[in-house]
């Protein structure tokens, strides 16, 4: 131990190697492969043999692969019905547990799905959606004699069962974000819309919902986020079948990459992939940054 | 009146839904503890006549070496995670306090490994494993894993020390601590709140992750356990009770981390949404 400052240079040393090893880190397996991967994308590739540089046609083949413009479909039906969903159900849920007895109960009800894995969810969900053994058919089949549904081979009926587990999975995210955000509203304006005469209804769309803003920006900026990576849960229950039908772009590009080894095709979709996430998440991005310059 | 409607109203939509999503936990769990011929000879909803739950998690182990992958995954988590929490308070503490010129842009710089989805840098990082034999490693996993989690803990971490008092840190600073003792004596002690937001969070995004298991891993003892698990589907018949106890054995512990430590978990999600 030594007492008294150190000499200033080897603090400035010190301040660089403190942030070195995150910055290797990152630098090294996430912001590089980054830049490689645009370039990439430039090329035709099957991983093995010499790339061949095709300009943007990887981009343009876009537009005349019928797979392709599935899994866009796909992807946005996606984006839309988490928006419908998990986002506006969560939001309702939120408003209805508040003030309700036994809402700590349901609260963790709603939350558990969020805590086990995309894996597990859509294991536990083929198995209710399965066409024998199935829980759902069960249920429906002591309604409707010899009822037996094929949710997970037939189109579109395998989407809407995968979005069910989707939504199940998902619904705590934003239950969760909107209860933080209720909670931080003060009473004051809530109460004197209630004296002056406003209804549950005006009070919550003229008061509540316009201070909720900040959280709700957040929640649908997250949401569509989460919605437009989908992956695990379509390669575990359908892996994007039958013949391609059920696919997302983040399944195209890993049956692209990796099935196929069309790397410099899958490239260019995951680029695609990253300008729409990066889209969506522009004006969240703003925001943080002018957070970040009151911050200093 | 009408008040006393709605809240009835209430209720009934918010017991619906409860009972949706409570069916299949009950069933997942039904269908775990029934034997492969129970499953198949029995209706959805009877209970079975012998307990099948043990002797499924056997057949996993023995078919599927599910243990094997529980270890790796125990691994992957808790050393990712550790080493991400390590990296990621040093650079904070350097970025708050040792002010480095850059310190803000190297801030941005880590960040913006979050911002992108997994897709856009796992065809290179799955090339250069493969060129430098990463590929197929724990360490290979690990230091993926690492990186990941690094920018959401460094946020946390240069969120946090900006609140910790300087008067703490002049004391020490008058008994010659250095930057170094510093950390490791004040900061990294201080933080106990954020630490457990970042290991809760990251330990158990990295349990969950399939994609870089399936792209990074081919050998059984190296493969994450999700990866064993999405391998498992698609057997139907008789197979089913066998996954339905390897998913409550994989959920089991997400599940109780929640339980014991709901209050991180919820305010890391209000941090990781509303901040990230």
């Amino acid at each position: 131990m030594r007492a008294g400052p150190r000499p200033r240079n080897q603090n400035l040393i010190l301040s660089y190697l403190f942030i070195l090893p995150a910055l290797l880190l990152v630098a090294g397996l996430l912001l590089v492969p980054m830049a490689q991967n645009l370039w990439y994308s430039f090329f035709k590739w099957d991983g093995i043999s010499k790339a061949i540089f095709v300009g943007l046609r990887n981009y343009v083949a876009f537009f005349s692969d019928s797979n392709f413009i599935r899994s866009f479909v796909n992807t946005l039906f996606w984006v839309v019905a988490t928006l419908a969903f998990p986002v506006i159900g969560g939001l309702v849920v939120a408003i209805f547990l508040r003030g309700l007895r036994l809402a700590d109960l349901f609260k963790s009800l709603f939350f558990i799905p969020l805590t086990i894995s995309f894996v597990a969810t859509g294991a536990i969900w083929a198995n209710m959606f399965s066409r024998d053994l199935g829980v759902l058919n069960g249920i429906l089949g002591l309604f409707i004699k010899g009822f037996k549904l094929s949710w997970l081979t037939s189109v579109p009926l395998n989407t809407i069962a995968m979005l069910f587990a989707w939504v199940w999975q998902q619904l705590g995210t934003s239950m969760v974000l909107f209860l933080a955000g209720l909670s931080t509203i003060p009473r004051d304006p809530v109460e004197a819309s209630i004296i002056d005469g406003a209804n549950r209804w005006q009070t919550f769309v003229h008061v509540t919902f316009p201070m909720l803003r900040p959280v709700t920006t957040v929640v649908i900026t997250m949401a569509m986020v989460n919605s437009f990576k989908t992956f695990d849960i379509i390669y575990v229950m359908t892996r994007g079948g039958p013949y391609r039908s059920s696919e997302t772009l983040a399944v195209t590009m890993f049956r692209e990459t990796f099935t196929m080894f069309n790397m410099g095709y899958g490239a260019a979709i995951s680029v695609l992939l990253s300008i729409l996430v990066i889209l969506v998440s522009v004006f969240y991005i703003k925001n943080m940054w002018k957070k970040d310059l009151l911050y200093y | 009146m009408r008040q006393a409607l709605a809240r009835i109203l209430t209720y009934l939509v918010i017991a619906a839904l409860a009972i949706l999503w409570l069916v299949p936990v009950l069933s997942t769990i039904l269908v775990a503890l029934k034997t492969p011929h129970d499953f198949v000879s029995q209706k959805f909803y009877e209970l079975p006549p012998t307990f099948g739950l043990l002797g499924n998690l056997r057949n996993a182990m023995a078919q599927y070496g599910i243990q094997d992958h529980i270890v790796s995954s125990l691994i992957y988590s808790s050393v990712g995670a550790v080493v991400a929490i390590l990296c990621a308070s040093m650079a904070g503490y350097s970025i708050v306090r040792l002010k480095p010129r850059f310190n803000f842009a190297l801030f941005l710089l880590i960040y913006s490994g979050t911002i992108f989805p997994f897709q856009m840098y796992l065809i290179p990082v799955y090339k250069l494993y493969n060129s430098v034999g990463l590929y197929d490693t724990r360490l290979g996993m690990i230091l993926v894993y690492s990186a990941i989690c690094i920018p959401f803990a460094l946020f946390v971490y240069r969120g946090f020390y900006t609140t910790i008092p300087r008067e703490t840190e002049e004391a020490a600073k008058l008994d010659g601590c250095g930057p170094l003792r510093m950390l490791f004596r004040i900061f990294i002690p201080n933080s106990k709140a954020p630490t457990a937001v970042v290991a809760l969070f990251q330990a158990t995004w990295i349990w969950n992750d399939l994609l870089f298991g399936m792209v990074l891993t081919r050998k059984e003892s190296i493969r994450p356990v999700m990866v064993a698990v999405a391998s498992m589907m698609g057997f139907g018949g008789s197979s089913v009770p066998m996954l339905m106890a390897v998913v409550l054995a994989i959920s089991i512990p997400t599940i109780a981390l929640f339980v014991f430590l709901r209050r991180y978990f919820i305010s890391g999600m209000v941090m990781a949404k509303v901040d990230q």
